[in-house]
């Protein structure tokens, strides 16, 4: 794991190290949206707005039509990337990259900073208004440390989403885009994600975005933003002392942030 | 209001148990006001718990006894129940509405609906509604997390129902707004009109047209709040065993003639054939067909389909489970996507579909057999399968247009008897009712379940050949023979009960797989664990039968006597198989001593159906007394 990402993001482990992934089958999707309620339900996050991706809707499956309406769907939430440009740009840290999948955002250490939301190249993570932190898919880290499934794979009526050692639900992915004539989605994207999809049309027709093979890609974070972490009071002095201690002693962690126009890291 | 004062505290004093949000909306149309009404307290909420019966106590409390179906008077009492909504169990999907039924005059209307609307009701903060009075003005109420208001339905009315829930929603502006409304069936007082919500689904049963005398097009929900549980893992533990009960439908049912296969025949030409052919599912393996399930539930019983062959390709439709829909048109002569074309209409209409086929079926069986020709049917011929000539009877039947739209809108009797000779001798009915359009005729435990019904509509059991493995501590019976009626009324009052049950707790009977190995149990555990109350159950059937008698009671009080239950049969309904594998069985040789022995079994007088003394002390009934049997 270590040597797999230097001293890049902070990283962690939960139970045995062996990577886990999700894989998302839009030939078995019948887009009940039952994946949807069950990540409300575990999370216990507010009952409706199911369309939009927010702090408290970390799935959406799209398009954003009643059940039954479109003929094709896809899921969309966090990939769980291997090499998480969120947990890259964090200045505290607060994004740990887990050996057996989880990309978890630490609530706790979260300043509000917002660099994560404009980096990450899917679009997938959201601010709480109440809290002001940012907020998104943890892969259910809470049940994949005890060795069980994230509860929106046990959900799944129609065993569209299943979950597993990365090694054999990539072989699994593999197998089914032969079966269905498709492709694998989220293998080489972003260097690489532990959430699979097998898709059969062009990304573009299932509403998720074509993203480059580069590891932690390039970020889009509006310069005015850092500029104001920077300048103003934003984040509070705590944040700014801790987002400064860590730059101290994790200087290499700078790289992301500040050199997004790098080549490959 | 009546009378019921005491059901609802000012300020509850016991804990609110798990499951429910706490509040019950009321509102009266006729003048516009609403208010909150508390949930009952223990032991009150305990004894009725949700559903269909603590909505039935709450009518009975406060309807008034010269009430009539489509007067101011009448009220829609709507509930759902503690496991609605909770997400971590199947089936946890129910809203029931209650009423004086339009069909009969004299008993409960009963309809319940599945899908996602009870689930957003309580996410809109509200355990149920109460309806009363009559709005002057085509309006719809909108509960926004928890904040209810009347608006004007003007712009959806004569709308069939899908547009007016995609017109309703688009004007709230709210995406994951739910919709719960009626078509032109209900605004036209079409006595079997339906409650249609979330596409799929129909609350069958006459709750559309009280909602239409109303003048109430729709309710529409949206919110975000959740119930509290009692034991969250527990609750999740339960949930799963239940959910391994379920047996799962697949796509491929879906091309099939649905259940008439299971019953073993379709209704054919108004119930004088019951033989399935190819051409009964012609086109159907054409098709692209989407399963469409409820909130939170895998057994997959709703689905879609986008007609992919014959005259109407590219039409799509929006079924649930039952296939009941199918029937009714197989029963008039149409065969394969002709037939889902039609379903389609008819739910969008908003008519319940065996009420039109049971009485368009005895019309046409005139024209066949000369009793009716083109110069008094205004032109239309009315020939078996002429998909144009039933697609106009759709619409002048739900805008009651012209004599035969009117006809068929009050329903087979009225039909029947407007034509005269022979005709009603043709007619299905039970009561002025019409079945869930199957041939249920070569089963004991089903025919007997269409007939007694609890001395309401919409009948709930059907009983089984072997008590389910879950009862088996109790029950030692079976396995009963199928042409043989002994044990038959025991095993569908049984079933009654367990069913009633699953629905008064705000869970689905068609996901209660009572004849699995915990089918039952896990069901009483996911209540348990969300209420925080300790049901067996014995305690479980008890509240079900409860709920059954709370049925009866209602139709006591308004002339509703036992004899009506076999007495007020369509003759056609009790004729001998005329083909296929039971030809010549008939429930009728055993009537009406299985209908006796039924009410009997259920603590009733077998000739009144009024519940005995010892039966309202055992269920807590008491204050029923003045309507008990006492000799």
């Amino acid at each position: 794991m270590g040597q797999k990402y230097g001293a890049l993001i902070p990283t962690g482990r939960l139970l045995d190290g062996r990577p886990r992934t999700i894989l998302f089958d839009a030939a078995k999707c019948i887009g009940c949206r039952q994946c949807v309620q069950a990540c409300k339900d575990w999370n216990d996050h507010p009952r409706t707005t199911l369309y939009e991706l927010s702090s408290t809707n970390w799935i959406t499956m799209e398009p954003p039509v009643l059940e039954g309406l479109s003929p094709i769907w896809a899921r969309n939430s966090c990939m769980h990337c291997e090499f998480p440009m969120c947990a890259a740009v964090c200045p505290v840290e607060a994004i740990t990259k887990y050996e057996e999948g989880p990309v978890v955002i630490n609530q706790d250490t979260c300043i509000g900073c917002e660099y994560c939301i404009y980096a990450c190249p899917w679009g997938v993570i959201a601010k709480n208004d109440i809290t002001h932190k940012a907020s998104k898919c943890t892969m259910c880290s809470d049940r994949v440390s005890e060795n069980k499934s994230p509860f929106c794979v046990q959900a799944c009526p129609v065993q569209a989403l299943d979950f597993g050692f990365q090694d054999e639900i990539s072989a699994k992915a593999k197998q089914r885009a032969e079966e269905t004539g498709g492709y694998v989605y989220g293998e080489k994207e972003a260097g690489g994600s532990q959430l699979l999809y097998v898709l059969k049309e062009k990304e573009e027709s299932y509403g998720v975005p074509a993203v480059g093979p580069q590891k932690y890609p390039r970020h889009r974070i509006p310069l005015v933003l850092m500029l104001k972490d920077l300048f103003t009071l934003r984040c509070g002095l705590a944040g700014k002392a801790r987002a400064l201690y860590l730059a101290l002693i994790h200087p290499k962690r700078l790289i992301y942030r500040y050199w997004p126009w790098r080549k490959e890291g | 209001m009546a009378n019921s004062a005491d059901i609802f505290p000012r300020e509850r004093k016991t804990r609110l148990p798990g499951g429910y949000m706490g509040r019950i909306l009321r509102v009266d149309l006729t003048t516009g006001s609403m208010r909150d009404e508390n949930l009952p307290e223990e032991p009150l909420l305990r004894k009725f718990i949700g559903g269909q019966a603590l909505a039935s106590y709450i009518l009975l409390r406060e309807l008034p006894l010269d009430a009539k179906p489509y007067g101011r008077e009448n009220k829609v009492v709507m509930m759902t129940g503690p496991i609605t909504g909770t997400g971590f169990t199947p089936g946890g999907t129910k809203v029931t509405a209650v009423y004086l039924s339009p069909l009969t005059n004299h008993t409960l209307g009963r309809g319940a609906a599945s899908g996602f609307w009870a689930v957003t009701l309580k996410a809109a903060g509200y355990d149920g509604v109460i309806i009363e009075g009559a709005a002057s003005n085509p309006t719809y109420l909108f509960i926004n997390e928890g904040k209810p208001e009347l608006r004007d339905a003007g712009r959806v009315w004569g709308k069939g129902a899908l547009e007016t829930e995609d017109l309703l929603r688009a004007e709230v502006g709210l995406k994951d707004a739910r919709v719960m409304c009626i078509g032109p069936a209900g605004e036209n007082l079409v006595h079997a009109a339906m409650l249609c919500n979330d596409y799929n689904h129909n609350a069958a049963h006459s709750g559309g047209a009280v909602f239409g005398s109303k003048k109430l097009k729709a309710i529409v929900v949206h919110g975000t709040a959740r119930p509290s549980l009692h034991d969250r893992e527990r609750l999740i533990e339960a949930g799963l065993r239940w959910r391994n009960t379920l047996v799962v439908r697949h796509e491929a049912e879906k091309r099939t003639a649905g259940h008439a296969v299971d019953l073993g025949g379709a209704p054919n030409f108004n119930f004088r054939s019951t033989v399935i052919e190819e051409s009964h599912i012609e086109g159907f393996d054409k098709n692209r067909v989407t399963l469409r399930p409820c909130f939170q539930c895998q057994r997959l019983c709703p689905w879609d389909v986008e007609l992919k062959a014959g005259k109407h390709s590219g039409t799509l439709g929006h079924f649930n489970a039952g296939s009941e829909w199918l029937d009714t048109f197989y029963n008039l002569g149409v065969r394969g996507n002709d037939a889902l074309y039609l379903a389609q209409r008819i739910n969008d209409l908003g008519i319940e579909c065996s009420h039109f086929s049971c009485g368009v079926g005895v019309a046409f069986e005139a024209w066949e057999k000369g009793l009716l020709n083109a110069e008094k049917t205004g032109g239309l011929k009315f020939e078996w399968g002429n998909v144009e000539v039933i697609d106009r009877l759709l619409d002048m039947a739900a805008r009651r247009e012209g004599y035969w739209g009117n006809l068929f809108a009050e329903g087979p009797v009225e039909v029947a008897e407007a034509i005269g000779g022979d005709a009603p001798k043709w007619i299905v009915h039970t009561k002025k009712g019409t079945p869930a359009l199957h041939d249920w005729r070569p089963h004991f435990g089903q025919m007997i379940r269409e007939i007694v019904a609890s001395g309401g509509m919409k009948p709930q059991g059907g009983g089984s050949v072997n008590p389910p493995p879950d009862l088996k501590y109790r029950e030692k019976w079976g396995p009963l023979d199928r042409d043989n009626p002994a044990g038959w009324p025991w095993s569908n009052a049984l079933s009654e009960q367990y069913r009633q049950f699953c629905g008064l707790i705000g869970g689905c009977w068609f996901a209660q797989m009572h004849m699995k190995p915990d089918g039952i149990k896990s069901i009483v555990d996911s209540f348990n664990a969300t209420t925080g109350w300790n049901f067996d159950i014995d305690q479980a059937l008890e509240a079900g039968h409860r709920s059954a008698m709370l049925q009866s009671i209602f139709g006591t009080q308004r002339g509703w006597i036992a004899e009506h239950d076999w007495k007020e049969v369509g003759p056609r309904f009790l004729e001998p198989l005329p083909d296929g594998k039971h030809k010549g069985f008939t429930i009728a040789k055993w009537l009406p001593d299985m209908v006796y022995e039924y009410h009997r079994l259920m603590g009733r007088h077998e000739k009144t159906g009024r519940p005995f003394m010892d039966t309202l002390k055992k269920l807590g009934l008491e204050e029923f007394e003045e309507w008990a049997q006492l000799d």
